[in-house]
Formats: structure tokens, C-alpha cells, sequence
């Protein structure tokens, strides 16, 4: 066996060529792309990474900004409601006010319209017993109308308070009388003869004619007046009656 | 091809250059070696095209492998072993075209790859360790073992040849006398039977140089780390 060193050299300078050929057209080349593509990779990881990082902080920040929208949505909305129930409370309050004061003035209107009516229905009663009064002592003999009523008068001059006594005696010069008709001279003689017993002499009347008086005899000073008719007598009935309707009431 | 394969046959003159078959035949893998890496190469992107994920495969799969052998990181060591795997493996698959004989059934292309091997693996020992290192590896695990270490050295060189060379030589030498026994058809199974020895060898040689160079880098008491590339 012998070794062709021609041939040995040959192949030497080959494989070396060989391996210079490949290294720069196939390992080189591939070696390096896939070393790009791996940066490249990375890139895109750290990209992609960094991108995650973005949105999960943004996503962080929209749930904050949320929660923040809810409670502040939830004290919107406590607060509109506390506003509510205090609007809804003063308007009942209002309202009950508003109620109070009409039925207050319902009652009150309620009441003077009773007492209104009551009033009248006194004032038609009154008027009706005047008119009953007058038509049953239109029967009656007229000097019945007046001197039956002279006895009456002069107790009611007994019965008054020595003040307003003494100012009738002070007033004795012009003294009123008032009756329901004109008196005829004998009437008139016997009213100043029965006073003058209870007034003393130089009494000096002066007559006047009151139909009003329906019967009786009234007797007017400055300050006094003393009465004995059956107006007065009917005023009187009507005032009590009047003050048992309100005790009634 | 009956005549013996110890023999360089020439096939033409350069001058005063014998240019043997083997080295014409390896002109012709180095063209279509380097052509074709050319072609493939010329358009490489970001997306890759199916040719390029092939040759990524490739890339990928032969940096594992050094990985794994030699535990270092890949990219000084790529182009070699990569060349050596290829041209080997194109070396033994260039026997089925008609007319061409595989130069790995030559000696003294084997003799040169194992040579380059040998080199590599002292080259780079001492690149690693440093020459004082290097040769301090010899010694290991004691001063006594430095003849049997030499040996050693050379006894392997030597064994990556004829591994190589009586594989490659003996199915070229099988196929020939298939095809001279038996016609057309019969051949098939050992042309078959070659594919797989051809790449089963290129894959032994590229692992074995792998494992010489790694020896000599790492050093026999080291342990294995990965370094960066």
C-alpha cells in the first residue's frame, strides 16, 4: 500500500476550501438569519411584553377610574335620595300645614257660617215673636199697652243702684219717656204723678212714641236708661236664650 | 471498479499535477456543495421559504448535536463538523450516480479527513488550554500514560480512516459485484443498503471528531459546562 501524497495534498487544500465554501455560503448565513429571527423574537416578546405591561396598567387605571364612577354614582345617588326624602318630608310637612290651615278655616268658616245662621234664625225668631207679640196685644185694650206697664217701670227705678238713681234725679228736668203710642194727657198725668214718688217733684218728661216698644214704658236720662217693654223683655229672652245655645254648644 | 482500491487511479494531468479520480469527483461534490448552498442561501428572510427551514433544521440539528457532544457552545466549531458531515455524507451517496466513484472509498481522502481531525482537535486543545495545558493533558492521569496517550492519538486517527475507508470501500466493492452477478434489479437492496451506510458513516465520523475535539477542549479532568457562543 502506498499513499499518492499528490493526491493527499490535493484533498487537504479541498476539505480546507470545502470548509472556507460552506462556512461563508451555508453556516454563516443560516446562523446568522436564525440569530436575527431569535432578536427579532426577543423584540417582539419584549414588545409584546411591554405592550401587557401598557395594558394592564391602563386596565388597572379603568378599574380604578370604574370604581371611582361607582361610588361616586353611589354618593350621587345617597345623596339624591337623602335630598328626596328631605323634599318628599317638608312637603308633607307642607302639605299637612296646608290641610290644617283649610280645615281650620273650614271650621272657622263652618262656624261663623252657623253662627251666622244661628243669629238669624234668633234675630227671625225674635222678629217673629215681636210680630205674634204685637198681634196678641193688638186685642188688648191700648191703656193696657202702657199704664199696665207704669207699676213695672217704677220698681225698675226702686231696684237701681243709688248711683244711677241720684243721675236720674240729677236729670229729672229732661227726662224721656218712650211709648209704643202717643199718650193722652190722663196717661201722661199718671206716669209723671207715679214717678214723681219715686224721682221727687219738679220732674219734667217729655214724651216720644216708639212703636218698637210693641208694649211698656222706657225711661231715658243722660246715663240711665230704664226699661219696662216687651222689647226689652224679648231682647232679654233672646240674650238667654242665646247664652244656653252657646252653653249648649 | 475491480481494480484495488489502494490504489490513487489518475484521471488527467494539471501540469505536472496527477488529478485522481477522487479528486476530480470531490471537485464536483465541492461545486455542487457550495453552488447549491449559494442558491439556497441567496434569499434568506425573516419568513422563511420551505428550503430554508430545511437548512435551518440542518443548522439547528448539527449545533444540538455539538452541544451535546462536546458541551460547548456551537459556532466555532459549525463550519468543520458541518463540512465534514456533508461532504462525507455527499462523498458516500456520490457512489449510486453512474460513472462516479465515492472519494471516501479512497484512502488517501480519508487519510486527509482524519488528518484535518487530528489537527482540529490539537488546534483547538491548545486555542482552549494553551500549548503548556494542552500538552499537560498528555500526562494525565499521570506522567506514565504520556507514550499511551500519544498512541492513543494516532491509533485513533488511524481507526477514523479505516472505519471510514472499509465501509465505504466494501460496499462500492459489493455493489460492483452485485451489478456484475445479477443485471438490473438485483442491485436495488444493496444501493439501498449503501444509502444508509453512507449516511450512518458521515453521521460516526462527524460524532467521533465531535468527541476527539471535545476531549481536547474540555480536557480530561474538567467537567462539562456549557460555555457562550
Amino acid at each position: 500500500m502506498t499513499l499518492d501524497w499528490w493526491t493527499l495534498g490535493l484533498q487537504t487544500i479541498n476539505v480546507v476550501i470545502l470548509v472556507w465554501l460552506l462556512s461563508h455560503f451555508l453556516f454563516k448565513p443560516v446562523a446568522q438569519i436564525v440569530a436575527a429571527r431569535q432578536q427579532e423574537a426577543g423584540r417582539l416578546l419584549d414588545e409584546a411584553a411591554a405592550t401587557r405591561t401598557a395594558a394592564e396598567a391602563e386596565r388597572q387605571q379603568a378599574v380604578e377610574a370604574r370604581q371611582a364612577l361607582a361610588a361616586e354614582r353611589e354618593a350621587g345617588l345617597k345623596a339624591v335620595e337623602q335630598e328626596v326624602a328631605s323634599t318628599r318630608e317638608h312637603l308633607l310637612a307642607e302639605v299637612q300645614r296646608e290641610i290644617e290651615q283649610q280645615r281650620a278655616q273650614a271650621e272657622a268658616a263652618q262656624a261663623a257660617q252657623r253662627s251666622s245662621a244661628r243669629l238669624q234664625a234668633e234675630e227671625q225668631a225674635g222678629a217673629l215673636a215681636l210680630d205674634i207679640a204685637a198681634h196678641l196685644l193688638a186685642r188688648l185694650p191700648d191703656n193696657l199697652r202702657v199704664t199696665a206697664f207704669l207699676d213695672g217701670l217704677v220698681e225698675g227705678l226702686e231696684q237701681l243702684a243709688p248711683a244711677a238713681r241720684q243721675s236720674l234725679v240729677d236729670d229729672r228736668q229732661a227726662l224721656i219717656l218712650r211709648a209704643p203710642r202717643a199718650l193722652a194727657e190722663d196717661e201722661l198725668q199718671r206716669c209723671r204723678a207715679a214717678l214723681r214718688g219715686a224721682l221727687g217733684d219738679e220732674l219734667r218728661l217729655t214724651p216720644e212714641v216708639e212703636p218698637a216698644l210693641i208694649a211698656g214704658l222706657e225711661l231715658e236720662g243722660s246715663s240711665v236708661v230704664v226699661r219696662n217693654s216687651f222689647r226689652a223683655d224679648l231682647a232679654r229672652l233672646q240674650r238667654e236664650l242665646s247664652r244656653h245655645d252657646h252653653a249648649d254648644a | 471498479m475491480m481494480s484495488s482500491p489502494l490504489v490513487s487511479e489518475t484521471l488527467f494531468r494539471l501540469g505536472p499535477l496527477p488529478i485522481s479520480k477522487a479528486v476530480a469527483v470531490t471537485w464536483l461534490l465541492m461545486l455542487a456543495l457550495a453552488g447549491g448552498s449559494w442558491l439556497l442561501t441567496r434569499r434568506l428572510g425573516l419568513r422563511p421559504s420551505k428550503g430554508q427551514v430545511l437548512l435551518e433544521l440542518l443548522v439547528a440539528t448539527l449545533d444540538e448535536q455539538i452541544r451535546a457532544t462536546m458541551q460547548v457552545a456551537p459556532g466555532r466549531y459549525r463550519a468543520l463538523f458541518g463540512t465534514l458531515f456533508l461532504f462525507i455524507l455527499a462523498a458516500n451517496w456520490s457512489g449510486l450516480v453512474p460513472g462516479l466513484e465515492p472519494p471516501t472509498a479512497n484512502l488517501e481522502t480519508d487519510a486527509v479527513l482524519a488528518l484535518i481531525v487530528l489537527v482540529a482537535s490539537i488546534g483547538f486543545g491548545i486555542a482552549s488550554q494553551g500549548l503548556r495545558g494542552y500538552l499537560r493533558t498528555f500526562a494525565e492521569p499521570s506522567w506514565v500514560m504520556i507514550p499511551l496517550n500519544i498512541v492513543e492519538q494516532l491509533t485513533r486517527t488511524f481507526s477514523l480512516v479505516v472505519r471510514l475507508f472499509g465501509n465505504i470501500m466494501s460496499g462500492v466493492f459489493v455493489l460492483g459485484i452485485a451489478l456484475s452477478l445479477a443485471g438490473l434489479l438485483v442491485p436495488i437492496p444493496f444501493m439501498a443498503l449503501d444509502l444508509l451506510t453512507g449516511a450512518i458513516q458521515a453521521y460516526i465520523f462527524s460524532v467521533l471528531a465531535m468527541v476527539f475535539v471535545g476531549a481536547a477542549v474540555e480536557g480530561p479532568a474538567s467537567p462539562p459546562s456549557a460555555s457562550k457562543e
